[in-house]
């Protein structure tokens, strides 16, 4: 069963289309990765979702239900721009967010999350004492408080350090358990990789991909080698048949130009360089992504 | 419903825990009658210092009259008369006679003794006081000082020269005492409320007198209250929801509410806390009447008006704010909208003497009928000593619902598409097109 399904949904500021016909359903339980360059339509996708904006066109139910006029208390929404009142206290502010749900037995899951996400101490404090990594796990806590089935958070790991990231996507992980399905809008394909069920991914307000991350990658095909060496880049130079190269320094990956036969680059490589690894593989999520934003680039990339 | 409570909570106590909600809920009071307090206070502590001046009597008649009212003067209306304490300034004249050669620079010379301060003024009585009926002639009473303007002591010299001009001139008639008080008695017109019938008992009530005091001062206080809510509660939500915009807090909240619900959840947080201060300021208001046992002046009739015109001024301007508030980018355009926006408001402000004067003349009854200045207007004309026919209140109570209603509606429409755009400056086009397009 779907918990989200848009159909044909277009949206228009003045004479930009920032999402063109649009058409995508969303499984329940899921975690659905929404990637995309920045102001290629994510966040008003998302907003459509959260009925903050209305589509010019187009169907969209959210449960089974299409109502501009209510908001459903088993959605929670963490925006991409983190928004708090600053003058209130931790334990005040997550008490009215959690009311403004429905949430029951606040007072125990306010002091559980708290613990949890290591804010425990800052109950007392005003908002604006936080840093902004604490705002925004306490935002994160506002989203998930009241146990929503449908948890929407649009781009929920930028400014965490990684361990914090680190315990945000293993909250995450254990919600999905519980029932609940993810949208989360992300740049860090790494992570969308690890994560999500489904990826969805829209570039100038088209959708570009839509799927499990196999598919996606068997519809690019083993076009990829990733290729240690002595030499580095550097034996790479002058290769023919190579159409990109993504450069990680001990380790490169390049995209073979259609129809090249790997076996002639290694045969070329062995000539120039002793091989440590040479492995033919799909494309990184990553690659792919790059791929459709930015086709015209041939560019070498230091990660 | 239960949306709308839960951010009327916030609102709320955002509003009154704060420090300045308690410093302005003691400084507006003050403020307003600060200059009634330091009156009171002022004329308790008067100068008691002797006060010189210099008398130049043309007439040649007021010298004796003069030095018997000054020593009655600064022998007994000085002193209290209970603890015989000086209360007041004696006054030492200096009687001068008048330099017919050269007057102006007598006059020269007094002035500099007034600006040395070696005086505090200097009068000069004209020849003809006395009988300054016909041509050319010279009747005149100056009081030269550096603020003759609201002078007690001026007024003193009047009271003093005329009792004795009249005295003299009933002298000259023959006329004992209770004629010429007869003669000169003035008739004073006396201000009367309308004979009633007291619908319980049936039986008449006789009409009472005006109070001159009610007349003026209820409405008008009642006017500053309401003026004072609606900036203490109203007028704030435009920079609040403007905050709440640049701050990304209402697209936070507008994932869990609808913008309406946000709005109304705003206002309505905006009227609990002008009830809050209506509340404190009317109980203190009526404690202290009782107190004083002026409890004659509670206009308890209107007191319910009062409230409910209160409540729907808030809703109607707030929501107005909110939408403007959400209008907004930064503080620029926050001052260029603000004052347009305070209008219906501060309009009324301008027009408390004509509504006072005649409660019931077409200007009053028309802008009573207003929506925009009915809740002050119909309030001012009701707390008057004048009776308005009962229909206007309620015919006006409508128009505010109508309205009011109308003011959300667009509020609540302009509020909902410009709350989350950034960069387009307010104005009369774009709000049209956010209250009507969308």
């Amino acid at each position: 069963m779907n918990i989200i399904e848009l159909s044909g949904i277009t949206k228009t500021f003045g004479s930009v289309k920032a999402v063109n016909n649009l058409s995508l359903e969303v499984p329940s339980g899921s975690i659905y990765g929404f990637i995309g360059p920045n102001g290629s339509g994510k966040t008003t996708t998302i907003r459509m979702i959260m009925k903050i904006m209305y589509p010019d066109s187009g169907k969209l139910l959210v449960n089974g239900r299409e109502t501009n006029l209510e908001r459903l208390n088993d959605v929670g929404y963490l925006p991409e721009d983190r928004g708090l009142y600053k003058k209130m206290k931790i334990g005040e502010l997550l008490q009215f967010h959690g009311e403004l749900n429905d949430g029951t037995d606040l007072p125990n899951r306010i002091n559980y999350w708290l613990e949890r996400l290591e804010l425990k101490a800052y109950k007392e404090k005003k908002v604006e004492t936080l840093s902004k990594g604490m705002r925004q796990k306490l935002q994160f806590i506002a989203t998930i408080l009241h146990q929503p089935k449908l948890i929407i958070l649009d781009e929920p790991f930028t400014g965490l350090d990684p361990v914090n990231a680190d315990m945000m996507k293993d909250i995450i992980l254990e919600l999905q358990q519980q029932g609940a399905t993810i949208i989360f809008s992300t740049h860090d394909m790494a992570m969308a990789e690890r994560m999500c069920d489904y990826i969805f991914m829209i570039y100038k307000g088209k959708k570009v991909l839509d799927g499990t991350l196999e598919n996606i990658q068997d519809q690019y095909g083993n076009d990829t080698l990733r290729i240690q060496s002595d030499l580095g880049a550097e034996a790479l130079k002058d290769l023919k048949g190579i159409e990109n190269v993504n450069n990680f320094g001990k380790l490169q990956e390049i995209r073979l130009e259609e129809g090249v036969d790997p076996q002639k680059i290694l045969v070329e490589l062995l000539k120039k360089t002793r091989i440590s690894k040479f492995e033919l593989t799909k494309p990184s999520l990553n690659d792919i992504f790059i791929r459709i934003a930015a086709p015209e680039r041939k560019e070498v990339t230091h990660a | 419903m239960h949306k709308i409570w839960t951010l009327f909570k916030r609102e709320y106590r955002a509003a009154v825990r704060t420090k300045s909600f308690i410093i302005s809920l003691l400084l507006v009071p003050i403020m307003m009658g600060g200059g009634f307090v330091a009156m009171v206070i002022m004329d308790k502590n008067k100068d008691t210092d002797d006060k010189k001046f210099v008398v130049i009597d043309h007439s040649g008649l007021m010298i004796d009259p003069m030095k018997k009212a000054l020593e009655k003067r600064n022998n007994e209306e000085i002193f209290n008369s209970k603890t015989g304490e000086k209360i007041d300034a004696p006054y030492v004249v200096e009687f001068m006679d008048p330099d017919i050669q050269d007057p102006e620079t007598q006059r020269l010379a007094l002035s500099n003794r007034v600006e040395s301060q070696e005086l505090y003024a200097f009068i000069e009585i004209g020849p003809d006081i006395l009988h300054p009926a016909g041509e050319n002639k010279q009747a005149y009473l100056k009081y030269y000082s550096q603020h003759s303007f609201n002078d007690q002591a001026r007024y003193w010299f009047q009271n003093v020269v005329n009792n004795s001009v009249q005295k003299i001139r009933a002298a000259e008639l023959n006329l004992d005492e209770t004629q010429a008080k007869d003669l000169l008695w003035y008739i004073n017109v006396e201000g009367m409320g309308l004979v009633t019938v007291d619908k319980k008992t049936g039986e008449q009530v006789d009409a009472e007198k005006t109070n001159e005091l009610q007349t003026f001062l209820v409405p008008y206080a009642l006017l500053i209250m309401m003026f004072m809510l609606v900036m203490m509660s109203a007028i704030p939500q435009l920079s609040s929801v403007m905050e709440e915009k640049n701050e990304k807090i209402a697209e936070v909240l507008l994932g869990t509410i609808t913008p309406f619900q946000f709005m109304m959840g705003k206002v309505m947080g905006g009227i609990g806390v002008s009830l809050t201060i209506a509340a404190i300021y009317i109980g203190a208001g009526v404690f202290t009447l009782n107190y004083i046992g002026m409890n004659s002046l509670i206009p308890v009739d209107v007191l319910p008006w009062f409230f409910i015109y209160t409540i729907l001024f808030v809703l109607m301007v707030g929501s107005g704010m909110a939408a403007l508030g959400a209008t907004c980018n930064d503080n620029k355009d926050a001052q260029s909208l603000t004052f347009p926006a305070m209008l219906p408001t501060i309009i009324p402000m301008f027009l408390i003497a004509p509504v006072i004067a005649d409660p019931t003349g077409p200007m009053a009854t028309t802008l009573a009928l207003i929506p925009p200045f009915t809740p002050t207007i119909m309030v001012m004309r009701m707390a008057s000593t004048v009776t308005i026919p009962m229909w206007q209140p309620f015919a006006g109570l409508l128009g505010v619902i109508i309205f009011t209603l109308f003011s959300v509606w667009i509020g609540a429409r302009i509020f909902r598409t410009a709350i989350l755009i950034q960069g387009q400056k307010p104005n009369l086009a774009t709000l049209y097109k956010y209250a009507f397009k969308g």
